[in-house]
């Protein structure tokens, strides 16, 4: 909503009309708003009000099935717990439900009992196949698009944006490969997530991987406000953690499935911070150990509920009115036309659906004029009214 | 010259000061080099790594078999099916074929049956090398009982993209067919059936089931040579498969009508991943069912090493199937064998208590059977004969192994059977699943490698060592031998500047050697005129094999007298050193050349060559050394002569396998035989290298 607000603010001030009726409209507007340009940018810098999550699969080919898996089960729970489809950014760099080998076409699972599909009906995935490469997921971060992408496969974030980086695939030390072919390195990501930063693209941006050395890949970062977490340290390895004996392949990766453990117990309401979320690796468990790395956050990450990225739940401002901001909008453009009545015929119908004074004037009349039957009395009013409103017009324009 | 030398030698580069102090000490090197390479060799048991699946995708044994006793109850039903068939074959064989014809569409599988013509392995001088045997093109051969008949049935893969496929093959003898091939064809049918329910396939499947009537190589190699040579010339559908059929209609009269013209098409599926042979034997009983792989190709080419891992782990980890690859017997009850793996047994373990760090873990009985399998595999890699069908896979870089499974039973044990079926179908379906999930061809792993057991391979830079010290001295003593005699002879000249020597012009010049060369250039030609013989030899009807040697023999040496006779006057002048040095020179290109196209041959070629090019010198010239050593000397030159005589090094190796009274005089032409009839590159290397630096040797022995 702020957002919003802040996106019509520009074109109203140059608003060539109404430049010169900016005291009248300030007399008119202060009596009836909080001062609001001045609410504005305060208000988004310090406050959280969107999620966005880019879950990133990097590796091709079957039996990288739990990448694959991995992704679409940190898909499935952001989506649970609020973020909408068009604030995630999915990339799958194959496709494993129509692969031939799969023994259940057009279906991936990440666990072998079964039951639950995470290939169902509202999957959308914004890059996929070849599309998944290192230059393509800067850009997203970056925004630096060509003009033909489509809004839905940028990542339309502001700097009030939580942002939830996920990535899966084989890396190394200080590298991430993409599909075997080329790889995205530590200083790579370092400098996307500056360049955001300088953007104002995030407020607070989670990054969270899970390959072998995970933690390599954060070495570079020195933007504030960045989080990180890894699945391993440097010269550990990330493990499968159980295999499909249907499918034949592994299904998903040790972290990713503690990770979601821990999630399935949450819901949209759940108030689980982060610090535990970090606190439930058990290295035994993971055969690697976590590693976060939060010097360049702020926050507490124990009074940071795990929602704040992995969902799409915000503070919630009290207001008087539910949508006062947008009611408040229209008044200043009506009194505009208050003030510009001899082309009030073309904006009749705007007109005819606010409620102000002047209406109440016409239908005052309107009424009077049905209702009596001297209307010689109600013609003259009328007249006197509109030579009234003639002296006012010219004295304003003069 | 001793005076002049050091400044020079202190201005040149120091490779080339390490050249001619290894060129000077060049009898110490030689002997150095030798008995390391001869240890190296001998150590290579020791040094054998275990083998690791290598191959991110293949993933063997990660899924459930789904083969199940439902399955091996079909097996059960097409296995009497065609055992009953036999009694009804009416000479042609083609009952079999069409049944499992029949078999193989009722499951759903598109079915051709493939025809080829028999084609006797004839010797083609320039057909070394080449990817398939020669075709000799029977004319007018309509008779379908000149042609083999192997019914192919291919599953196509529900979701694949038909560009790939893996092959199964079986082969059988349609004309009398034993219960172990009936066997082999019920249990590939019964995992085809499977495979054509299943739904992970991304590769097509294709069943063989090749008729090897006239040999099991014969037919997998004339359907791979099909399949990859498409005909479109309109002759080849002169003879349809419906004739051959027609014919057989007319005494069986069961069926309504077979359409013969619909099976006639040669149909194809992708190119092929990976080729599996597989075999039902019966031999010596053991606790467990096993699976002897064999994956030796033409010209000591082998398979990936990742495909013998995938069976064997799904072998033995999976079914529980013993697993074993070609070993010699004889080897493994070696006394000489047994002591030196006990020596090295010590030896490891005096090294382990000076240092705990270093574990070799030396076994001797693991030492032993280490050698015997190595010998094997090195052996049947020098031969250069490909050990069973799988072979003709490899000419087209298909990657392929023949597995044969033997029951722990004997083969008319119902039970026992039955759970050596359910055993084998699973592996081979586990290895078609494996197969399955690769997406390029086998290229992780190993292609150049000798097994010391199932599991365990020495790898070429291991093994190359050995080989490498062994060739080392060569061009070292040929450089010393040749710089020896420049400087006897610019002393010489010095010393008596009017020599009483009738030819000064040309003994004075550099260009001495080319007497030598001419006449090692003679021999080889002559080695190429013998090597060729058998070309014509084998024309003349109506010889064995004992005639044939006899002719070989006689006209080469009629050849050889004639060349000597001709260029008489060419190849006077020469002195034994040069010609020892020119010898060797050619001798260590040929082996270099040899152990780029089949190492193992260049390997063991070398251990007999290298020794008797080293040490021959003539037998009346005096040597400067003690009486005991130069007696020694001179036998070992005799004895070397001997054993490395081709016919004779045979002739001792057989009489020492398999008893001397064994010893025929037509031995040697029946190998060369084999080997020529496999387009065997050995057979050059005998010929061509091995032959001259001989005859070579024995000249230089006898001078005077």
């Amino acid at each position: 909503m702020a957002s919003m607000t802040q996106r019509l603010k520009p074109s109203w001030r140059n608003h060539p009309i109404a430049s010169h009726l900016l005291i009248f409209h300030l007399v008119m507007a202060s009596t009836l708003l909080p001062s609001l340009t001045s609410a504005i940018p305060s208000f988004s810098s310090t406050m959280h009000n969107n999620n966005w999550a880019v879950l990133v699969c990097t590796s091709r080919f079957w039996f990288n099935y739990r990448h694959m898996a991995n992704t679409l089960s940190l898909y499935r729970t952001v989506k649970r717990l609020g973020i909408p489809d068009e604030r995630i950014i999915l990339m799958l760099a194959d496709d494993m439900a129509c692969n031939s080998r799969n023994t259940y076409p057009a279906q991936v699972f990440n666990n072998e009992n079964h039951q639950l599909n995470l290939y169902g009906d509202n999957v959308e995935v914004d890059y996929r196949g070849y599309e998944v490469t290192v230059e393509n997921l800067l850009r997203v971060l970056t925004g630096r698009h060509e003009s033909a992408v489509p809004r839905s496969k940028r990542l339309l974030s502001d700097e009030g944006s939580h942002i939830l980086l996920y990535m899966t695939g084989h890396g190394g030390d200080e590298f991430l490969k993409f599909q075997d072919s080329e790889e995205l390195q530590s200083h790579d990501l370092a400098d996307a997530v500056k360049q955001m930063k300088e953007k104002h693209r995030f407020k607070e941006l989670l990054i969270m991987v899970d390959t072998c050395q995970a933690a390599t890949l954060f070495s570079q970062l020195h933007s504030p406000g960045a989080l990180a977490i890894g699945s391993s340290k440097k010269g550990e390895n990330s493990y499968s953690h159980h295999l499909d004996s249907d499918i034949g392949v592994s299904v998903v990766d040790r972290f990713t499935f503690y990770t979601l453990a821990f999630f399935e117990k949450l819901n949209m309401y759940s108030n689980a911070s982060l610090g535990s979320l970090f606190h439930s690796y058990n290295p035994n468990l993971l055969m690697s150990t976590a590693f976060y790395r939060m010097d360049l956050y702020q926050r507490p990450l124990d009074e940071v509920p795990v929602t704040n990225f992995f969902g799409s739940v915000m503070k919630t401002i009290h207001t008087d009115s539910p949508y006062r901001v947008v009611s408040s909008q229209p008044k200043v453009k009506e009194s505009i036309f208050l003030g510009d009545d001899k082309v009030k015929e073309i904006d009749k119908r705007n007109i005819k659906e606010k409620r102000c004074s002047f209406h109440l004037w016409m239908e005052f009349l309107q009424k009077k004029l049905v209702e009596n039957d001297d209307s010689d009395i109600i013609v003259m009013y009328g007249f006197g009214s509109m030579i009234l409103l003639l002296i006012v017009s010219t004295l304003l324009s003069a | 010259m001793e005076e002049q030398k050091p400044p020079a030698a202190r201005k040149s580069r120091l490779i080339v000061r390490l050249g001619s102090f290894l060129v000077s000490h060049s009898a110490f090197v030689s002997v150095i080099c030798c008995v390391a390479g001869c240890i190296a060799l001998l150590l290579l048991p020791v040094l054998a790594k275990n083998t690791y699946v290598s191959e991110n995708a293949l993933m063997p044994g990660s899924a459930n078999p789904m083969f199940s006793n439902q399955d091996v109850l079909e097996a059960n039903r097409f296995v009497k099916d065609i055992y009953e068939k036999r009694i009804l074959k009416d000479g042609s064989g083609m009952e079999i074929a069409r049944l499992i014809g029949k078999h193989m569409e009722d499951v759903g599988a598109e079915v051709y049956f493939h025809k080829f013509k028999y084609h006797n392995l004839r010797f083609h001088p320039l057909c070394f090398f080449s990817s398939t045997p020669r075709t000799a093109v029977l004319q007018n051969s309509s008779a379908c009982t000149l042609n083999g008949v192997s019914p192919v049935g291919i599953i196509r893969a529900p979701r694949g993209d038909g560009k790939e496929s893996f092959v199964l093959v079986t082969p059988y003898n349609s004309e009398n067919i034993k219960w172990n091939e009936a066997l082999s064809l019920g249990l590939a049918y019964s995992v085809f059936s499977l495979l054509s329910r299943v739904v992970w396939l991304a590769k097509d499947i294709v069943w063989l089931a090749a008729d090897s009537r006239y040999g099991e190589y014969t037919s997998v190699a004339s359907w791979l040579k099909d399949y990859h040579n498409p005909i479109f010339s309109s002759d080849s559908g002169k003879i349809g498969i419906d004739m051959c059929f027609e014919k057989t209609e007319n005494h069986v009269e069961d069926e309504s009508s077979f359409d013969g013209a619909a099976y006639d098409d040669f149909k194809r599926a992708g190119t092929m991943a990976a080729a599996l042979v597989v075999k039902v034997m019966d031999k010596e009983r053991s606790e467990r069912d096993r699976v002897d792989i064999y994956a030796e190709a033409s010209n000591g080419q082998m398979p990936n090493l990742d495909l013998i891992n995938i069976v064997h782990y799904l072998a033995v980890h999976r079914q529980g199937l013993h697993v074993r690859v070609g070993t010699f017997g004889f080897l493994i009850n070696s006394v000489l064998l047994k002591h030196v793996g006990k020596t090295l047994q010590r030896l490891t373990r005096l090294a382990e208590s000076l240092n705990p760090g270093w574990k070799l873990g030396v076994n001797s009985a693991d030492f032993v059977e280490g050698t015997a399998t190595l010998a094997s595999s090195m052996y049947y890699q020098a031969l250069g004969v490909p050990t069973g069908p799988h072979g003709a896979f490899r000419d087209f870089q298909i990657d392929a192994i023949t597995m044969e499974l033997s029951p722990r039973t004997s083969l008319t044990n119902d039970n026992g059977i039955s759970s050596f079926l359910l055993r084998g179908g699973r592996l081979i379906e586990g290895v078609i699943r494996s197969v399955n999930n690769l997406l390029e061809k086998f290229h992780q792993s190993f292609f150049l490698y000798f097994l010391t057991a199932p599991n365990k391979f020495v790898s070429v830079g291991v093994y190359m060592i050995a080989f490498a010290l062994l060739v080392a001295p060569l061009p070292i003593v040929a450089a010393a031998l040749f710089s020896s005699t420049a400087n006897a002879r610019s002393l010489t000249a010095i010393s008596n500047s009017k020599p009483t020597n009738s030819k000064p012009v040309t003994r004075s010049g550099s260009w001495n050697w080319l007497h030598s060369a001419k006449l090692v250039f003679l021999v080889h030609l002559w080695a190429v005129i013998v090597s060729l013989l058998p070309y014509f030899i084998s024309q003349v009807p109506h010889t064995n094999s004992t005639t044939s040697m006899l002719s070989w023999s006689l006209s080469s040496l009629l050849i050889l007298y004639l060349l000597t006779r001709v260029t008489k006057s060419y190849i006077e002048g020469y002195q034994w050193e040069v010609l020892k040095s020119v010898m060797i020179a050619a001798a260590s290109i040929g082996l270099s050349l040899m152990s780029i196209i089949n190492f193992s041959t260049a390997q063991v070629g070398s251990m007999l060559l290298v020794p008797m090019c080293l040490m021959v010198r003539p037998l009346k010239q005096p040597i400067q050394v003690s009486f005991f050593l130069a007696a020694l000397l001179k036998i070992l030159n005799i004895l070397l002569a001997v054993v490395a005589f081709p016919p004779a090094s045979l002739a001792i190796l057989k009489g020492c396998l398999r008893g001397f009274e064994s010893i025929n005089i037509g031995d040697f032409w029946e190998w060369s035989e084999f080997l020529w009839a496999w387009n065997s590159a050995t057979y050059l290397f005998v010929a061509l290298v091995h032959l001259p630096c001989w005859y070579l040797c024995v000249h230089i022995l006898l001078h005077n």
